[in-house]
């Protein structure tokens, strides 16, 4: 196995690991991995609820961005963002694999200026956003969570609570308004 | 309204706002921008979920895999290749052209000649494909500008019929105009036409144009021509004779009331 320190280079930004892998240098993955993999991982397991699947996914999510590191558009920003985006359209796919009528999510772009390049800065916005859901009522981030972790529609939510479509939408809507809020003050 | 962002983001929307947003994001940059963005802002739901550390076996067993296979190299990009499949052929003949030139100066005229007039049809081309683009973009300002409107009403249809279950979704504002998707639609025999129906608070139906369905059973009727400013009590769906007919005629698949 090739011997690659954790942490080296840590403080370099993502664009500049991206570039690094770009010509083929194993260590600037190895940062990005460091990074953000807690992040990847946990999404992944919280939808799957099971370990070897979500490691599965975590090892290649890496891997893609690794052999083919011009998929992400450095550009537009938003790496961490980008990560946590594949890793829960991949859970949610394998979540709903057999179910008939879904079909996988292409790969989706993000834009985003929100800083997830360091631990701390990390912890900073994930603070922020469990303090903007701990504001909401039970319903509301029940219904949240079915949404993101689950990967239900409005419908399939309504269903599932047997509480009326418009109610699923104005809980919805509300639990959106409070995230907004944090992240665009 | 700008939420519908976040909704689309979160992956809620149900199948015809779903394709209803989708057919505008594919024409409108702003609003890709906007759904992008809303994207990595809903990423960050992912902080509900508890933090467990992986593995360190994932670690290694990534480095071993990366240490097999090196990165893919840069594709090539579509304008780039639009460039140079535009200019070597160009240079190639400019080359030549300068060649031939030295020798012979008739045929350096008409080779000339020829090229002017591809790079003139080339241009024309550019033009056309200008005036599409234009049409194209104030068709999604038009579409944009229903579906965010504070004043437009939403009207889901349901089937007259339980089986099956065909449904619809009108978003109307009278001062801008309506959109209207249909799904699980059966197909219907030659010489048969969907017309989809304004049915006004004082009046007779309105015409809202006709529609036939894809092989999904999936129809639509985008900005019909309507009289301006006419409140809507309801939509509807017939069944008429190929080319609609002034008034409903047929039989109703599809009913919904409008609410404010």
């Amino acid at each position: 196995m090739p011997n690659i320190p954790k942490h080296a280079g840590a403080a370099s930004s993502d664009s500049d690991l991206i570039a690094r892998i770009r010509t083929g240098d194993e260590a600037a993955l190895a940062t990005l991995y460091d990074r953000y993999s807690r992040l990847v991982y946990s999404v992944a397991s919280r939808v799957l609820r099971e370990g070897s699947a979500a490691e599965e996914i975590l090892q290649d999510i890496f891997y893609q961005l690794w052999r083919n590191p011009w998929q992400y558009d450095v550009s537009r920003g938003g790496l961490g963002a980008w990560l946590l985006v594949s890793a829960r359209n991949r859970a949610i796919d394998r979540l709903r694999r057999n179910k008939p009528g879904d079909c996988a999510r292409a790969e989706q772009m993000v834009s985003s200026g929100l800083n997830l390049e360091s631990h701390a800065a990390q912890a900073e916005l994930m603070s922020k956003v469990q303090a903007a859901l701990s504001s909401l009522s039970s319903p509301q981030r029940e219904t949240l969570e079915l949404a993101y972790f689950e990967g239900m529609t409005h419908s399939e939510i309504a269903e599932r609570t047997g509480e009326p479509l418009g109610t699923v939408k104005t809980r919805l809507r509300s639990a959106i308004q409070a995230l907004r809020q944090v992240l665009n003050p | 309204m700008e939420g519908i962002f976040d909704e689309y983001a979160l992956g809620v929307l149900d199948a015809v706002d779903l394709t209803a947003l989708e057919a505008h994001l594919r024409v409108c940059e702003e609003c890709s921008h906007e759904a992008q963005e809303a994207r990595a802002r809903m990423a960050l739901v992912a902080s509900a979920a508890p933090q467990v550390t992986p593995p360190p076996g994932v670690r290694e067993r990534l480095l071993q895999q990366t240490a097999l296979h090196a990165p893919k190299p840069e594709p090539a990009r579509e304008g780039k290749t639009r460039f140079w499949g535009w200019g070597v052929p160009i240079f190639a003949a400019a080359a030549a052209i300068l060649a031939i030139a030295v020798g012979i100066l008739v045929s350096r005229n008409h080779q000339l000649e020829q090229q002017l007039r591809n790079l003139e049809t080339a241009q024309q081309e550019v033009l056309a494909a200008q005036a599409r683009e234009t049409t194209t973009s104030m068709r999604a300002r038009a579409l944009l500008a229903i579906l965010t409107s504070p004043g437009a009403v939403k009207v889901s249809l349901s089937a007259a019929q339980a089986h099956p279950a065909p449904q619809g979704k009108a978003i109307y504002d009278p001062q801008v105009g309506l959109i209207f998707y249909a799904a699980n639609l059966p197909r219907l025999p030659v010489g048969q036409t969907y017309q989809l129906w304004l049915v006004p608070s004082q009046g007779k139906p309105i015409s809202a144009g006709v529609f036939q369905t894809d092989n999904h059973g999936n129809g639509e009727v985008l900005l019909p021509s309507l009289p301006p400013g006419v409140a809507a009590k309801a939509f509807a769906v017939t069944i008429e004779p190929a080319g609609g007919k002034p008034q409903p005629t047929g039989r109703k698949v599809l009913i919904g009331a409008a609410s404010t």
